[in-house]
């Protein structure tokens, strides 16, 4: 598809600092990703990422701090657990688990956020539109 | 003493008449369980079926007849209601003829208070004009 | 009377005495099934002892617990429910303290009927019957053979039979939140039949029954659509022990994961990016 619509759930102290220094460097990414900030990935429950789905998202992201430098110590063990078994429950349900995108970048790594952003958005764009999928 | 029961029963709601057990514990209804070899509802309830012990004790339960007077409902006794709704029929019935009146019952009575609707209806007022919920 | 039931009946007569009640199934008024506590002063009870169809009694047990928390009680179980009963206990839900777990082995029509794979009883120190080798799911592996829009189209076919009757989340022995998330509207949308495609109800519920599920299928015998939404929970269940190592119900001192941190060797089981 051409624009996909995908949604960004970036932690406040690691993945979203990490989006500022790609930013105040002037790297360039694909403007599909709408970028929501939240406290800690663990905070990012299930039913959010299958709302965002449910809402017309066609992929949806969560990025945390690298295992063993969240700042709340062990907020991305509740990611790490949670996301995989729901990616297993979007294969079992029919939809593509490539929608649901789960990776770990630190306030330092602007570039690699850029990479990030612009290696996922390639893929949703090679899958039909979330919606249309659903029909 | 353990006062753990479940009582068979059947659903209030509609005319399917869907078997259920309310849970009782120590003379509180904590809930329902479906009742498996039952053979209409086959261990299955809709939504009602499964919260009928909610209204039982709800707070919100009518508790005596209710008459408005200057806009609020006022607390009255069954003599009382039971005028006013004569009177008020009467008077109806008299001024704009029978058919005026219409009769609206409900899935959730027996058979028999529906058969009393229904005679009321056409044999005191001398209307047809009878309907229910089921039909809304 | 069975054989099977008569035994039963044996077991519970020794045990009736020592304790405050016997929670069993009882074939009650028109032959209609139901939990029911045995108590010392009526054993004659005992002459309608049943134990099929079965019912979920690790609930009537959290119940009992909750008005009377110093109760001695026993409790028949079968392997999924004496599961439910120790998995409400990891979740701190009733006390194991005074319960004696009388086991009853699951016959072969019946593991067949529950397409169950552990159709026995592990903790139980008394039980009736024999331990059964479980029971291969010929559901669960058909739908995990089928492509992904073979998927899809099967699930939004049997998710569109859903009326909302949240049968099955109220039926499950493991499901005590007294908040729902299932009753959130920022999740489930209300007053729309039939159901959204993906379907959030069932796919939160799934997600709400990792490392929770004992596989007793009451949810799917309660469905007034005969929805086979177990099959989700049974497929995400092998996950969970493949990732975490963790079987709901079977090693008591076991913590369930989502109560834990990443432990030694579990992140790489995820499948997460390095």
């Amino acid at each position: 598809m051409s624009e996909p619509k995908i949604i960004g759930f970036l932690c406040n102290w690691c993945s979203y600092r990490g989006a500022d220094a790609a930013g105040m460097a002037r790297m360039k990414y694909p403007p599909n990703v709408k970028i929501i900030r939240v406290p800690c990935s663990g905070r990012i429950s299930p039913e959010l990422v299958l709302r965002s789905l449910r809402e017309g998202a066609d992929g949806v992201m969560v990025l945390g701090c690298h295992i063993g430098d969240c700042h709340y110590a062990t907020g991305n063990h509740r990611t790490a657990k949670r996301m995989p078994v729901l990616k297993k429950l979007l294969e079992y349900a029919g939809i593509d688990p490539e929608r649901l995108h789960i990776n770990w970048v630190s306030a330092a790594e602007g570039e690699r956020f850029a990479t990030v952003m612009k290696d996922f958005t390639e893929k949703i764009s090679a899958l039909p539109p979330f919606v249309e999928t659903m029909r | 003493m353990i006062g753990y029961e479940n009582v068979l029963t059947t659903c209030p709601y509609c005319g399917t008449g869907c078997a259920l057990h309310l849970e009782v514990m120590d003379n509180n209804l904590v809930g329902v369980l479906p009742a498996k070899n039952h053979v209409v509802s086959q261990g299955s309830l809709c939504i009602k079926g499964w919260n009928v012990h909610a209204f039982v004790n709800h707070p919100d339960r009518l508790k005596t007849p209710l008459i408005r007077k200057d806009g609020v409902l006022e607390e009255a006794t069954w003599d009382e209601a039971l005028k006013l709704v004569a009177d008020k029929l009467a008077a109806i019935k008299a001024e704009s003829g029978p058919d005026s009146v219409a009769f609206l019952t409900s899935a959730k009575c027996t058979n028999e208070e529906n058969y009393l609707v229904q005679k009321l209806a056409r044999a005191v007022i001398g209307t047809n004009n009878v309907d229910h919920c089921g039909r809304l | 009377m069975t054989a099977r039931v008569t035994a039963l009946r044996e077991v519970i007569e020794k045990v009736l005495p020592e304790v405050d009640g016997v929670l069993a199934l009882r074939s009650g008024p028109g032959g209609i099934v139901a939990p029911y506590l045995f108590g010392k002063e009526h054993p004659e009870e005992l002459a309608k002892l049943a134990i099929w169809p079965k019912e979920p009694v690790p609930e009537p047990l959290k119940v009992i617990l909750r008005a009377h928390p110093d109760a001695k009680l026993a409790i028949v179980c079968r392997g999924c429910e004496e599961r439910g009963i120790v998995e409400l206990f990891k979740h701190a839900q009733l006390s194991l303290n005074n319960v004696t777990l009388i086991g009853l082995q699951c016959e072969r029509s019946e593991a067949e009927f529950c397409r169950c794979a552990k159709p026995f009883t592990v903790h139980a120190k008394t039980f009736v019957g024999e331990p059964l080798e479980g029971v291969t799911d010929s559901l669960t592996e058909r739908i995990a053979a089928m492509s992904q829009p073979e998927k899809l189209a099967f699930w939004k076919d049997e998710f569109e039979h859903c009326i909302k009757c949240y049968g099955c989340r109220t039926i499950c022995p493991q499901c005590f939140c007294n908040v729902c998330a299932l009753e959130d509207e920022t999740w489930v949308e209300t007053g729309r039949l039939p159901m959204p495609n993906p379907s959030m109800y069932h796919l939160v519920r799934a997600m709400h029954m990792t490392a929770k599920c004992v596989a007793c299928r009451e949810c799917e015998e309660t469905c007034p659509a005969d929805i086979p939404m177990a099959v989700h929970f049974r497929l995400m269940a092998r996950d969970v022990k493949e990732m975490f190592k963790y079987e709901p119900g079977a090693v008591m001192e076991q913590k369930p994961p989502q109560l834990l941190v990443l432990e030694e060797g579990e992140y790489e089981r995820t499948g997460l990016p390095h």
